[in-house]
């Protein structure tokens, strides 16, 4: 193998790999997926109904920050000692992480909706349910998408320290290379296919958040003028 | 209408989390499910793999892996913490002196019949027969360094250890019984500096020249490729280390399937061919994984020899 430069190892480690490479890619994304949906679920309702009660918030968004501010692999390790070692560790992990940027970024999402509309809302007699569902989720929920974009994009670089405490993912494909006599081809073939799913991600969750966005949406849709004046 | 739209999207997105949240990750909520955990040398992981499809094979179980750990002592609370079922590589010098605190013992059928027993009775645990390798301690040098300083035996490093540097797994080091204390009592000689390192770190480190003399394993599969010479252990200094299965009773009793699939590795596997495997997933980056499984499909999972055993 040593007369392989590290360009045609890595080639040759995904020819004899690829199935298992593909393995550990879904599993490493799947709890990646998971951290986050767990953290929407609980992170979105949490947001608004701090953006409802501005008392509760600094307290919240506070807690959130200290979470946040704790390291990945001391986060896992103080886990563990409670959760045990495996998959569900990692997932509360990513979990916790999460929070702050989902809170947050629904917080603000809904705080910054201009107030004559809600008040419009409330004119043409909308209950408080109606004006949650009709006027502030839909024009906060590309801040909020933003949010969730940050939340997976860390989380795929903490489920990958997570191979730590043995939860699987491309972490181990890492954490294998560096074992290795030779790793570096296999440290690469870890390393790549998390960095790949990060902007992949990434990408995707910013094409969301731009559909959703009403401004932006709204602008292309109804005054395609003044786009081709600008041009 | 735009509003309609708006909903529409929440409702495709929200549809798609659900669909992946279906996609389980084996969490199955069953106190018995079988989970093996494995260290991160290759020999364990490619052992791990082994049982993972031996037991996929033979039986309905899932199996979920639990890899990286740091060492046997980890491995060891996993197992009692209930975080793990199986150890796919457990080594009777290492456990007889780790987990169970007994004092080193020289013979390997001694050792083997004190570990299997004591791992019933104060575990319930059952420690299996050998796969048929042994993953010994070996003090080693480059081929260059033996030929230079005439190098076969562990005492003939006697005359220069005061001027060698020695890399060491970091475990080792503060063993009671085969640790480094008790082994300049034994030699009665010590090295000029002892750097403890992650086991797979010390074969490339002598190898490049970084240390003189390191403590590796025997069924390195870097022995042969970087061709360093095995110094023979002439005073019967480390215990034996016949590598096994190692599972909780209460799994085997509630799936004897299980138990079933695992005996059938027994005396599979001898140390050449685990140096052969090794060497396959450390110098041919070949996944442990994937050397498992076609070392398996190569065997035909053992089958056809199960067939025979029966006839007799």
């Amino acid at each position: 193998m040593s007369d392989l430069n590290t360009f045609e190892q890595f080639f040759y480690y995904f020819s004899e790999n690829g199935s298992y490479v593909f393995e550990q890619f879904i599993t490493h994304f799947l709890i990646s997926i998971y951290g986050v949906l767990l953290a929407a679920i609980v992170g979105i309702p949490l947001g608004i109904l701090i953006s409802k009660y501005s008392k509760l918030a600094g307290f919240i968004i506070t807690i959130a920050n200290i979470i946040q501010t704790i390291p990945a692999l001391a986060l896992l390790a103080i886990l563990m000692l409670g959760m045990g070692l495996g998959k569900s560790t990692v997932i509360m992990t990513v979990f916790l992480y999460s929070l702050l940027p989902i809170i947050k970024n629904t917080y603000t999402g809904i705080n910054n909706i201009n107030k004559d509309l809600i008040d419009s809302g409330k004119g043409m007699g909308m209950t408080r349910l109606q004006v949650l569902y009709m006027i502030e989720l839909p024009l906060s929920l590309s801040v909020i998408i933003a949010g969730i974009r940050i939340a997976l994009v860390v989380a795929i670089g903490i489920t990958a320290i997570g191979a730590f405490i043995g939860a699987g993912g491309l972490g181990d494909i890492i954490i294998r290379g560096t074992n290795a006599t030779d790793g570096t081809a296999i440290i690469l073939a870890g390393a790549i296919p998390t960095a790949f799913m990060a902007i992949i991600t990434d990408v995707l969750l910013s094409f969301i958040e731009r559909k959703l966005d009403p401004v932006k949406r709204h602008k292309k849709a109804t005054t395609p003028t003044v786009q081709s004046l600008t041009e | 209408m735009l509003m309609k739209r708006k909903r529409l999207i929440m409702i495709i997105l929200i549809m798609a989390l659900l669909c992946l949240s279906a996609c389980s990750l084996t969490d199955s909520g069953d106190d018995n499910a079988v989970k093996i955990a494995s260290v991160t040398t290759s020999e364990s992981k490619i052992m791990a793999n082994m049982l993972k499809l031996m037991i996929e094979h033979d039986t309905d179980e899932k199996v979920e892996m639990i890899n990286n750990l740091g060492s046997s002592v980890v491995l060891h609370q996993a197992m009692i913490n209930g975080d793990a079922n199986i150890s796919s590589t457990r080594y009777t010098g290492t456990d007889l002196t780790g987990a169970l605190k007994e004092e080193p013992i020289k013979d390997p059928k001694k050792a083997m019949d004190i570990v299997q027993k004591a791992f019933q009775e104060r575990y319930n645990q059952t420690f299996f027969d050998s796969y048929g390798f042994a993953n010994t301690y070996a003090f080693m040098v480059t081929r260059e360094m033996a030929e230079k300083h005439n190098l076969k035996k562990v005492s003939d490093l006697k005359a220069i250890a005061k001027d060698l540097q020695a890399g060491v797994d970091n475990s080792w080091i503060n063993r009671v019984g085969d640790g480094y204390k008790d082994f300049v009592e034994t030699y009665g000689f010590d090295f000029k500096d002892v750097y403890p390192m992650q086991i797979g770190l010390v074969y490339d480190a002598v190898e490049a020249g970084k240390m003189d003399v390191i403590l590796g394993y025997t069924t390195d599969g870097r022995i042969a490729s970087y061709d360093l010479v095995v110094l023979e252990d002439d005073r019967q200094f480390f215990p034996p280390y016949d590598a096994s299965t190692l599972a909780v009773n209460e799994l085997l009793e509630a799936k004897p399937e299980v138990k079933v699939a695992i005996e059938k590795l027994i005396g599979k596997i001898s140390t050449e061919q685990m140096q052969k495997l090794n060497y396959e997933a450390d110098n041919n980056l070949v996944e442990p994984a994937i050397v498992a499984e076609k070392f398996l499909e190569e065997h035909n999972y053992f089958e056809a020899e199960e067939g025979e055993e029966k006839n007799e």
